[in-house]
C-alpha cells in the first residue's frame, strides 16, 4: 500500500495575542499544529525572544553583562540597549525593587520607571512584578494607568489578585495579561476561566505556566506544557488556548551551576559561559514543549536562542 | 478522547412552535431554541425538518443558512427521511466549526444515507437495525458489520460513522437495558464513535424522573464507551453527568469551575 502522509493539522489553534504599541507589535501563538511541527503546516509565528531588563540593574559580577551595559546610567538606557541587542523580540522589564521585603521601591517610582523605559524602546513591552502579589497588585494598577496605549503584556495575575488585576489592566487599561500558575495545570485552566468570565477577552490572556531550570524539577513543567498544548489543540479547549510565555533567566541564574564563581569550582570552567548555557538549555527545552515567548536575561543568549527559532522555523 | 459530543435534539418538527416556524419560515422560534441548547452546552444541533417531501430543499437550505449564519457556524445534524434536502442542505453547509452529520442510515431502507455521507465529506449516523427492534446484539453486530464494510468500500474513514445502538424504553424493555451497554461496548472495542436518542429509555416515565433516568442512563452508557447523544442539553441534571463524566474519563482537563465551561 502506498504511503499516504497525514498532516495532523487541527481545527483548533492556540490564540494569536499582540501586544506592543501600534505599528510595533509582535504576535504570539496562533499556529494548528503542535509546536515546531512546521512539517504539518506552517507555524502562524515563531517562538518570541524577550530579555529581561531588572530596575536594580544588571549583575555586575557577570563579565558580559558589565561590557554589555556599559555606560548606561538609567534602567531606561539599560532597556534601550537591551532592546537593540541582536534577536530581541520585546523587552521584560522586572520591577525586583518594589519587592517589600527588600528596597520596598514606591509604586510611582516603579511606574516612573516603566513610563521611562516605554519611551525609551522600539520594541513591545512585558511588565514583571517583583513576586509579591500585594504589592503586584498596587503595580499594576498603576503602571496599566501610565502605560495606557502602549498595549503592554503584564506577567502575571495569580488567582489571589487577578479580579483587580484583570480589571486594571485588561478592562480598564487595554493591556494584554499574563495568568502565572506554579505548573499546576487545573489552576491554569481555571485562571483562564475566572478570568473569562470576569469579562477579560481570552484573546487578551497568555499563560505563565511557571518555570524551572533544566535539571531542576524540568520534567514537571515540561509535561505540564504538552498536556496542556494537547488539550488546547486535540481537545479543542478554549480555556487553555492561550500563548505560553516562559520567563527562563530567573531560574537558570539561580542553580549551581550559574551561581558558583570559577574560583570555588575552577573544573566547571568560566560562571558566565555556564550561566549563559543553563539559560539556552532551559529555553530551548520549554520551546520544544511548547512555550510561545522566553524571556531571557543575557544577549548572548537572547541571540542565540533567536537563531535557533529562525532554524528551526 | 475528545469530548462527548452532545447534539441538541430541540429543533425538531414534531415540537408545534418549531412546525409553525418551519410552515412559515419564521427564523424566531428556532434560532431562540439554537441559543439556549447552545449556552446549556451542546456541540452539535439536530435539525429535524421530519419528511418535508414538498419544499425540503428549500426548508433544509434555509435552517442551514439561517442557524449557521446566527451561530457562528456551529456544526448541524440534518434529520429528514428527504435525502435531496440533506444533499441541499450540505451545500450551503459550512464546515468551519466541523463536518455535517447525516442523520441518519440503517442496514434496510436507509443504507443509501451512508452513500450520501461519503459523497458529501460528512459524517453518518447509523443504526444498527434494518426493520424494527434488532433481537439481541449478534443481529445489531451483524448490522453493524454491513453498514461499516459499504462505508469503507465507499471511503468513509471509519471515524466519520456513528453507531446507533438503539436505545430502548424501560417502560417495556426493562430486560433489554444492558444488551444496549454491553453493544455500545463492543462498538466503542473496535474504536468506533457511537451515538443515539438517548432519552428514549425514559419515554413515558414522569416528567421529574427523566432527568435522573437519563442521567444514570448517560453515564453508565459513557462508561461503556458512549463517544456521543442526541440530547436536551437544556436538561441541566444531564448535562452535569455529562461534564462529570468527561472529567473522569480524562476527555476534558478538570478546573473547579469545569460546570460552566
Amino acid at each position: 500500500m502506498p504511503f499516504t502522509d497525514k498532516p495532523q493539522v487541527f481545527s483548533a489553534s492556540i490564540n494569536a495575542l499582540s501586544f506592543g504599541p501600534a505599528g510595533k507589535e509582535v504576535t504570539l501563538g496562533g499556529s494548528n499544529v503542535y509546536p515546531l511541527y512546521s512539517f504539518d503546516a506552517p507555524l502562524a509565528n515563531p517562538v518570541r525572544v524577550g530579555i529581561q531588563v531588572s530596575d536594580k540593574g544588571f549583575d555586575a559580577t557577570v563579565p558580559g553583562l558589565a561590557a554589555f551595559y556599559e555606560g548606561c546610567s538609567t534602567v531606561a538606557e539599560m532597556a534601550a540597549r537591551a532592546a537593540a541587542a541582536p534577536g530581541v523580540d520585546f523587552v521584560a522589564l522586572s520591577l525586583n525593587s518594589a519587592d517589600p521585603n527588600e528596597d520596598n521601591a514606591s509604586v510611582d517610582d516603579c511606574a516612573a520607571t516603566a513610563l521611562a523605559v516605554a519611551q525609551a524602546i522600539d520594541k513591545p513591552l512585558a511588565i514583571m512584578g517583583c513576586k509579591n502579589v500585594e504589592k503586584d497588585s498596587e503595580l499594576f494598577v498603576k503602571i496599566a494607568d501610565v502605560l495606557r496605549g502602549q498595549n503592554a503584556l503584564f506577567l502575571s495575575c495569580r488567582e489571589e489578585d487577578y479580579k483587580t488585576i484583570g480589571a486594571s489592566v485588561v478592562l480598564a487599561g487595554g493591556s494584554s495579561l499574563g495568568g502565572e500558575s506554579a505548573v499546576d495545570i487545573n489552576l491554569a485552566k481555571q485562571l483562564n476561566v475566572l478570568l473569562s468570565q470576569l469579562g477579560v477577552p481570552t484573546g487578551k490572556i497568555v499563560m505563565n505556566l511557571g518555570t524551572a531550570a533544566a535539571g531542576y524539577g524540568f520534567e514537571y513543567l515540561a509535561s505540564t506544557i504538552d498536556r496542556v498544548k494537547d488539550a488546547a489543540l486535540k481537545q479543542n479547549d478554549g480555556m487553555l488556548q492561550m500563548p505560553v510565555v516562559t520567563p527562563c533567566g530567573d531560574d537558570a541564574w539561580g542553580v549551581k551551576e550559574a551561581i558558583l564563581e570559577e574560583a570555588d569550582m575552577p573544573e566547571w570552567g568560566s560562571r558566565e559561559e555556564r550561566g549563559i548555557q543553563m539559560e539556552i538549555i532551559t529555553a530551548a527545552a520549554c520551546i520544544a514543549s511548547g512555550s510561545d515567548a522566553v524571556i531571557l536575561r543575557h544577549p548572548e543568549s537572547v541571540k542565540t536562542i533567536s537563531e535557533y527559532v529562525s532554524a528551526l522555523m | 478522547m475528545g469530548k462527548f459530543v452532545v447534539i441538541g435534539e430541540r429543533i425538531h418538527c414534531i415540537s408545534p412552535a418549531i412546525r409553525e416556524a418551519m410552515n412559515t419560515m419564521n427564523p424566531e422560534p428556532i434560532l431562540k431554541r439554537a441559543k439556549e441548547q447552545l449556552e446549556a452546552g451542546a456541540t452539535y444541533l439536530d435539525v429535524n425538518i421530519g419528511p418535508a417531501e414538498s419544499n425540503g430543499v428549500e426548508l433544509m437550505t434555509w435552517a442551514v443558512q439561517t442557524i449557521q449564519g446566527a451561530f457562528d457556524n456551529v456544526p448541524l445534524a440534518l434529520d429528514t427521511a428527504n435525502m435531496a434536502a440533506i444533499e441541499a442542505g450540505i451545500g450551503v453547509y459550512n464546515r468551519s466549526k466541523g463536518k455535517p452529520i447525516v442523520n441518519s442510515a440503517d442496514a434496510g431502507d436507509r443504507i443509501g444515507y451512508l452513500d450520501l455521507a461519503a459523497n458529501n465529506d460528512a459524517i453518518c449516523i447509523a443504526l444498527c437495525s434494518k426493520a424494527g427492534v434488532p433481537a439481541d446484539n449478534d443481529e445489531r453486530m451483524t448490522y453493524l458489520q454491513e453498514l461499516l464494510e459499504r462505508g469503507l468500500e465507499l471511503g468513509m474513514d471509519p471515524e466519520d460513522i456513528w453507531f446507533d445502538p438503539l436505545f430502548l424504553v424501560i417502560k417495556g424493555m426493562q430486560d433489554k437495558q444492558m444488551d444496549v451497554l454491553n453493544f455500545i461496548r463492543d462498538i466503542s472495542e473496535q474504536g468506533l464513535n457511537s451515538t443515539g436518542g438517548l432519552s428514549n429509555n425514559s419515554n413515558g416515565m414522569p416528567k421529574h424522573i427523566r432527568p435522573i433516568m437519563d442521567s444514570a442512563m448517560v453515564a453508565m452508557a459513557m462508561m461503556a464507551g458512549l463517544t456521543s447523544a442526541i440530547v436536551n442539553p437544556c436538561d441541566l441534571r444531564l448535562m452535569e453527568t455529562v461534564k462529570s463524566c468527561d472529567i473522569i474519563k480524562n476527555n476534558f482537563l478538570y478546573a473547579d469551575s469545569y460546570l460552566e465551561v
